[in-house]
Formats: C-alpha cells, structure tokens, sequence
C-alpha cells in the first residue's frame, strides 16, 4: 500500500477552522443573546455615573468639552466601550482559542494534521474578523436605537481606522493565545489585559485626567491610537489628514506586535512540543 | 514487502522534573531532576505488519507514540517514517500516519461524525467531492452511517472511537499509529475494532499498536516489543516469545489465604523466578502465578512451603505460557498492573 498523500495549504486549513468554529458557535445559540445585550449594559454605569456627577446643570459639559472637543460624552464614551468591547472578544475567542482546543482534547488532533499549526490559529482569526465585521455594525446599531449614537464624520473613515488597527489587535490576540496555551490558565489572564486597556486607553475618559506616568504607559498600546482616533472621526468629523499620525502609528505597531505574535507562537510551539504539555490541561 | 515503515535509533526522551517548594513564598529551589522516560531505543517496523508494543503504565509507550507522531521532539536519536525524518521534516511525516491517541476526546461533540470526518478530510487537504466521498465510505464501513449526522457527544464509547479511527483514516495513511484503541470498550465493540484492525492491515497498512490487553496483542500482532523502564526488553513475533519461556512452567494455584510471609517464603525457594497474585472476588480465593525454570522438583517444594504456612490449596495446575506470562516473566509485574 503506498498512497501519495498532498500537503494541504495553509488557506484550505484557514478554510476548513473558520466552517468548523462557525458550525460550533452556533450550536451554542445562548452567547450570541448575551453578545447583544452586553454592549448595551456595559456603557450604562458609565453614562449614569457621568449624569451623576453633571447634575442638571450643564456648565460640566463645558469642562468637558475643552478637555475632549465635544459634549456629546455618550458617543465619547460608546466609542471607547466599542473598542474594548472588541478587544474583550478576541482576548476571550480567538485569544483563548487554542487553550479551548486544549480543554476540548482536540489540540493533539489538529497538530496531527500535515499542516503549518499556524494555520490552526489564522483559521480562527478568519472566524473573528468575519465575526467583528457582522458584529460592530450591530453594536454601533444598537447604539443608534438605545443611545442615540450621533455619528459626525465619515463612516469610511471609521472603518479604515478599525481596518488598520486589526493588525495590532491581532498581534496582541497572537501573543495572548500563545501564552495561554503554554501557563494554561485564560480568566486571570485576560482580566488583566482587559484591566490594562480599560484604565490605561481612556475608554470613558480623556487621556489629559490621567497622572503623567500613566499618560506615558498609554502611548505604548495600540488602541489608546485607535480610540483616540475613531473619536476624531465621529465625534468631531476630521479628514484623514488629521489623524494621519494615528494611522501611522497603528501600522507600526501591527508590524511590531504581528511579528512578536508569531515568534511568541513558534517559541510556544517548540516548549510544549519540548516538555510535552501540548495536549495537558 | 519490502523495507520499514518506521524505523527507530538510538531514541532517547528526557523530562525536567521541577522540585515543588512546599510552601510557595520559601525561597525557589533550583534543583532539577532529569526523568529518562525513553532510554536510547532502536526498532524498525516492516511495511505492511502489525506491531504491537506492550509496557506496563509509565513504562514510555505514550512517549513514544508521540515522539513517532511528531507531537514531542525526542532528547535525542532519530525517528524515520517511510523515508522522512520526523524531526526534520514532519509535515511531510504526518502525510504518511494516522493516528488514534488514547482516550476518547479527540474529535469535536459539538460536531457530527460526517462534519468531524469532513474537517479533517480538509486538514489533510482533501475537500469537495472526494472529501465527501472518503466520508460516506469511512461511515459506512464503520457501521456510523445511521447516525452519522447527530453530534459525537450522542455517541457510545464504542461510536465514539470508531470516529477517532475513520478520522485517522480519512487521507488512507500508509501507516496507522492506534493508542490502546479498544480501551474502554465493552467486549462487542472491542471485538469489532480488531476485526476492524485486521480488515485495515489486509489493505496492506502497517499498523503500530499499543495495548493493556494481552490476548488482543496476541491475536492482532505480527511482532511484539515489550518497553519497560523506558527500554526495549524483547522484541519477537508473539509464539517466538512464548517459546523462548517454554522451559519457565506456569504453576497456577488457588489459595484460601495470602500473606506477605508466605511470599517471602515461596521466593526463597530455589528456581522460583516470579510471583504474581490476585483476589478473586467470586471465588473470594486468592489466585497465585509462580514462574518456576525447574518445574519437576520445585513442585513439591512449593506445596510443603504453602501448606506448612496453615494455607489450604484449593486448586493447583501447570499452564502453557501466555505472553502475559512472558511479560511477567520480563518484567517482573503483570500488564494491567
């Protein structure tokens, strides 16, 4: 018996985890319910707290105002709530999905197939990526209807900001699955980082409250740039020439961060092939 | 049949053994300890054969297996399976082998047994068509085609193997890597994979196995390897081993009592090579293994040593040896132990 078997390529591995992860999520219909409903609760303690501290007179929203260039402090702060609510979906799906493989005893499985295992993890980036796609329209819809969300600039220009801020997203999400998958241990983890982006990038806040020391740590996450610079666009309708900088920056740091992924994941890979712990809980 | 399916030399895999401080906020302990859990081994496995590869737990199957499936990279030593180097090459490894590790979780239950087979029908490169093709005929002869659109977590154990063993089958691999593939299964099912095992091996396959079940070893193999201690200490065709100990006679008895001193007694006795005992829930008697190498004049020896310890012999006969016997006999302990 002497069979020619093809090595297959990376996209039709990509391919076959993005079917897979999609027919899976949806035998699980519960979390796309709570996905809806979550985007709409988490901004709430954030616009009641700021009612709170504004009272009826309007004289803080000035204050406001000179310190983030509107008054509009819902869409302010929905912005920031989108891009963590983002971040906080590729931490827990994509950042976690090879410890999930892990978990479910299939990881061995899918590193018994003849294929790069960076496939494996670019499959489900594919998944997220068409998730967030389907999935930020809806959020930024449900805002509209719940919050009246008030868009100013260029909803092009928006989406460019998210399309160039994907790379360092992802570079982060590569570094993350591949440290979960060598400690092995994903909540604390993730509430950390989650932690870090909520305190450091100015989510409901502008940056100029922050201490210095803090203002400085912000400069060194990406989406500190991508917040800073969809607030830009929407709430005060700037030209692409305005937050060119911002773009520029993003791009550096997808380059940066992508590459620290995948020799964090060639590095992963080598240890757990090493000491044994690929398929270990 | 010409040549070797795999051919293992000199493989050797050792582990650092980190020393766990009792208390976390003492001082870290640097100390490692080095675990050799594979010690330089060499076999070859022929084209087309079955072989099984026996070891108490612990004893460095497992490692192996992975080591042969490209999952750990061995210390040192090399691993070539047909004609590619695992180690420097093992994507193109992996195009030859399927393989079937140990325990049931390694297909998806949230998905159907057709969706898992055509998932890593793809992960093999094969889609479309031929993808669904190979599915249809891996379910069929698998006997999960009446229930192959329900999801794996419905299955039986049995089912449930069945779809780890067509998934290993899908991209029809020269060679077949099975992990204790009936463990677990009630003795139908377990039936049915060997019968399964020995249809693949028709194909001309060459099948790698490791197994707790001594008569399924020897029923299926075409040559055994005993591993123990991480080193291989025999390696024969199955009635080649069990000659090898025809001059050992298997004195079975059957006891209405065991103690430690009496053990300590019957090993003192001149050519009694190993003992080995079990309790026999039904019978509520012990059952006691001796491996003697002089059959006809240890026997009374044995007797007066037993009866004069106030233990009543219930029952007493002298066996042909079984490759448990042999395994025994190599290593001191029975399989399953």
């Amino acid at each position: 018996m002497e069979t020619t078997i093809k090595k297959p390529s990376v996209f039709t591995a990509m391919g076959a985890v993005f079917k897979k992860e999609f027919k899976i999520a949806f035998r699980y219909p519960t979390w796309f319910i709570s996905m809806l409903i979550w985007p709409i609760l988490l901004p709430l303690g954030y616009v009641f707290t700021a009612k709170a501290l504004s009272g009826t007179d309007t004289s803080s929203l000035v204050s406001f105002a000179t310190l983030t260039g509107t008054s509009d402090y819902k869409t302010y702060m929905l912005i920031g709530t989108v891009m963590w609510s983002w971040m906080n979906s590729i931490l827990w799906s994509f950042g976690t999905s090879l410890r999930v493989e892990q978990v479910r005893g299939t990881l061995e499985s899918n590193w018994l197939c003849p294929v790069p295992k960076i496939s494996l993890l670019l499959g489900y980036s594919l998944f997220d990526m068409i998730f967030s796609i389907i999935y930020i329209p809806i959020i930024v819809l449900e805002f509209k209807l719940v919050y009246n969300f008030h868009f100013v600039g260029s909803p092009l220009l928006a989406l460019l900001v998210l399309l160039v801020s994907i790379p360092a997203v992802y570079g982060i999400g590569f570094i993350f699955a591949s440290l979960v998958m060598w400690v092995k241990e994903a909540n604390s983890m993730v509430f950390l980082v989650r932690g870090m982006i909520m305190v450091f990038c100015g989510i409901t806040y502008p940056l100029a409250v922050l201490p210095n020391w803090m203002r400085n740590v912000s400069k060194f996450i990406p989406i500190t740039y991508s917040i800073n610079a969809l607030r830009a666009v929407i709430t005060e309708g700037v030209s692409v020439g305005d937050i060119k900088s911002e773009i520029f920056i993003l791009l550096i740091f997808g380059a940066v961060l992508m590459t620290l992924g995948l020799l964090a994941f060639n590095y992963t890979q080598k240890r757990v092939k090493s000491s044994g712990s690929l398929g270990q809980y | 049949m010409l040549g070797y399916a795999i051919e293992v030399n000199d493989l050797r895999k050792e582990f650092q053994v980190k020393k766990k401080n009792e208390h976390f906020w003492k001082k870290k302990n640097k100390e490692k300890e080095i675990f050799v859990a594979v010690d330089n081994i060499n076999f070859d496995v022929k084209k087309g054969e079955i072989f099984g590869f026996l070891g108490p737990n612990g004893a460095g199957k497992t490692t192996t297996i992975k080591m042969i499936s490209t999952l750990l990279r061995p210390t040192s030593g090399t691993i070539i399976v047909n004609g590619e180097n695992v180690v420097e090459n093992p994507i193109k490894a992996l195009t030859n082998i399927g393989t079937v590790l140990a325990g049931e979780r390694s297909t998806y239950w949230k998905l159907t047994g057709r969706e898992n087979l055509e998932y890593f029908a793809a992960m093999h490169g094969i889609t479309g068509k031929k993808a669904r093709e190979k599915t249809d005929y891996l379910l069929k002869r698998l006997e999960l085609d009446k229930r192959a659109d329900e999801t794996v977590e419905k299955y039986s154990t049995g089912m449930k193997q069945r779809v780890a063993l067509a998934k290993a089958l899908i991209a029809e691999p020269n060679i077949l890597i099975l992990d204790e593939p009936t463990s677990g299964l009630d003795p139908q099912s377990a039936r049915n994979l060997r019968e399964i095992i020995l249809e693949i091996k028709e194909e001309g396959r060459t099948i790698f196995l490791t197994t707790h079940y001594m008569e399924e070893a020897d029923q299926l193999s075409d040559r055994i390897g005993i591993i123990d201690h991480g080193k291989i200490i025999a390696l024969d065709t199955p009635q080649n081993l069990k000659n090898n100990l025809n001059k050992t006679n298997i004195i079975n008895l059957e006891l209405d009592n065991w103690t430690e001193d009496v053990l300590e007694k019957i090993k003192e006795i001149p050519a009694i090579e190993n003992v080995t005992s079990k309790f026999n829930e039904n019978t509520q008697n012990f059952e006691v293994k001796v491996h003697v190498s002089n059959g006809s004049e240890t026997v009374s020896n044995l007797i007066t040593s037993t009866i004069s310890s106030g233990i009543k012999i219930i029952n007493f006969r002298v066996e042909e040896p079984t490759l448990e016997d042999v395994f025994i006999n190599l290593t001191g302990k029975s399989l399953r132990e």
